[in-house]
């Protein structure tokens, strides 16, 4: 396990190198915002509207409450919407994927209905209408998003079971008596656990993306400031851009969101390249 | 395959029914509620009154009935909000958001099928390298955040073109001044415009260069070449035309996804159309008004679907 690791970073070019440390250090923003913020994120502590300096290292917003201190305590809530939503929707679609090629007929067919409609549907505006009705609290966000995302991994999920399906290894298992579970977790599961680890950075990714616009919408959760809140507020503040404030209360979540989002497209890509290398 | 639109449209209608239906809290709680004080609520018979109203004291089927009965003579309800008729709204709004939608996506495919076509002829140079990882850093920009940008750059600082609406509020217009009318929509819709066509941009010129590879891989191609044809005649009479159909299925299926980056565009630019009526539906917990919205964004989104579905066909009939 530790070698198959060690295999992928080697083969990860300086781009994915680059860009998985920037992940890792806004998580660590986030876990280690204690040491790391000195100022509260939820209590002014400065004038307000104050340019960067020694004491706020980002400036403070409209209320006074420090901006690197709400970053860093921010980069948790979509941290934690984007891990929540990628196992929920990732898993648990990978999970209907395998049911669903391995069974074959109704129940494939089902699932498969399924997953065309979810995948139809726009999707946007059905988080934005469930997010209005539902609430935005941080649970209800990984469900809401998690609801579109798990239709392409169980598409993926389900078409390389069906090829595994008519392997020799696998007809002679079954014909030993295998059962649905222990092929699962002896052949099926290391033959997608690559896909499977792709498409949960691809719906991370995803997720960060769509938490973000929906906060900027105003469908977010109010208590846990995450990076969309705070640029939908600094974006509602009348007469912002005449002002000389954004130039760190609106550049600041935009550079983090935005380096966050090429990361893990760089980190998903990179994944993507040298899985499909050991093929 | 028309089944399993019909399908999803009667899903997308019951969930539309089902949703405030299945929202905890009950409408006819409070008459109003003050901050911790005072709450005033319905007397009995005015919550049987309101109930029999708005036929709540019936059966889920029969409000389901009703609301397929409602919605087949093309009645979507009342807005809360703005007290007329939701049809009405939409009939206002929805041809600003076409019009964007329209526009943006047809110049964003002709500016990426040409820069897809341009990439595949500096194929292996430092050019089409260059090109490639710009698209894909500019496709991954999510849109609200270039629009603000743009908002920013060009709107405010430069004042090259006005910060928000979709036309000037002042101004009277009739058919003698159609011109000036058309200038002051172009003007206004630039930016928007703009926008969505970098949003989708990066998709276009990804799918336009793989297509153009995988065309140029084919045997008839090499017989070109051999015959002597110029690069130019080679790449747009030959093979452009064999890679279109994947490109013009994209085109249609864009013009579905564009419209949920187009409710974040309109927000930014405040721009008159049904994503920014959406978004005042929510600021304003008009449920009738948003399930309008929603409804009529989930149909558009479906006959697209359609056409790329039935233009594939047409196109590409070995395509099962």
């Amino acid at each position: 396990m530790a070698a198959k690791i060690k295999t992928i970073w080697h083969r990860f070019t300086l781009g994915g190198k680059v860009s998985l440390a920037i992940i890792i250090g806004i998580a660590a923003m986030w876990m280690l915002s204690p040491m790391v913020a000195r100022h509260s994120h939820r209590i002014p502590s400065g004038p307000v509207l104050e340019a960067p300096s020694a004491v706020h290292w980002l400036g403070t917003d409209d209320l006074g409450i420090d901006l690197w201190a709400q970053l860093c305590h921010g980069a948790g809530a979509s941290l934690q919407i984007g891990i929540g939503t990628a196992l929920l929707a990732g898993v648990g679609g990978s999970l209907l994927g395998v049911l669903a090629g391995y069974h074959g007929g109704k129940l494939d067919q089902l699932i498969m209905g399924i997953c065309d409609m979810m995948m139809v549907v726009p999707q946007l505006p059905s988080m934005i209408v469930l997010g209005a009705f539902f609430g935005a609290g941080r649970s209800n966000m990984i469900m809401i998003i998690a609801i579109f995302a798990w239709a392409a991994p169980a598409r993926i999920v389900r078409s390389k079971i069906r090829s595994m399906k008519h392997d020799k290894y696998i007809v002679a298992a079954s014909s030993y008596g295998a059962g649905f579970f222990h092929l699962l977790k002896t052949h099926f599961l290391p033959g997608i656990l690559p896909l499977v680890v792709v498409n949960l950075m691809r719906i991370f990714s995803h997720a960060i993306v769509a938490e973000a616009g929906l906060a900027f919408i105003g469908l977010g959760d109010p208590i846990a400031k995450s990076w969309g809140m705070i640029l939908n507020r600094s974006l509602n503040f009348p007469g912002i851009y005449f002002t000389a404030y954004w130039k760190w209360w609106v550049v600041a979540p935009v550079a983090f969101l935005i380096s966050l989002m090429l990361a893990l497209a760089m980190v998903g890509r990179d994944l993507e390249r040298v899985v499909n290398r050991k093929r | 395959m028309i089944r399993r639109y019909v399908i999803t449209f009667v899903f997308i209608v019951t969930v539309n029914f089902l949703i405030p239906r299945l929202m905890p809290g009950d409408p006819f709680l409070y008459l109003s509620v003050e901050d911790g004080q005072v709450n005033t609520s319905f007397s009995e018979e005015q919550t049987a009154y309101y109930r029999s109203y708005y036929g709540l004291d019936q059966s889920l089927l029969n409000q389901y009935i009703r609301y397929i009965n409602n919605l087949m003579q093309g009645d979507l309800g009342t807005s809360i909000y703005h007290n007329v008729s939701v049809v009405s709204l939409l009939a206002a709004r929805f041809p600003w958001t076409l019009a964007l939608v329209l526009v943006s996506m047809t110049l964003s495919c002709l500016l990426g099928v040409l820069l897809g076509s341009l990439s595949v002829w500096f194929r292996n140079r430092r050019s089409d390298e260059i090109l490639y990882t710009t698209m894909i850093i500019l496709s991954e920009i999510p849109p609200y955040l270039a629009g603000a940008f743009l908002l920013y750059f060009m709107a405010a600082k430069w004042q090259w073109f006005p910060l928000s609406g979709g036309i000037s509020p002042f101004n009277e217009f009739s058919l003698s001044n159609a011109g000036a009318y058309l200038k002051e929509l172009l003007w206004y819709g630039a930016l928007p415009v703009t926008t969505l066509v970098l949003t989708r941009l990066g998709g276009f010129y990804l799918i336009t260069r793989n297509s153009l590879v995988m065309v140029f891989d084919k045997e008839y191609m090499k017989t070109a070449k051999g015959k002597g044809l110029t690069t130019a005649r080679r790449l747009f009479r030959h093979a452009l035309r064999n890679a279109l159909p994947p490109i013009l299925t994209r085109y249609f299926m864009s013009l579905g996804m564009v419209f949920g980056s187009a409710v974040l565009v309109e927000n930014v630019f405040r721009y008159p159309g049904i994503g920014r009526l959406m978004q005042e539906a929510v600021m304003t917990r008009d449920y009738v008004l948003l399930q309008g919205v929603f409804l009529l964004m989930a149909v558009s989104v479906l006959l697209m679907n359609l056409l790329a579905d039935l233009l594939s066909k047409k196109l590409d009939p070995r395509v099962s």
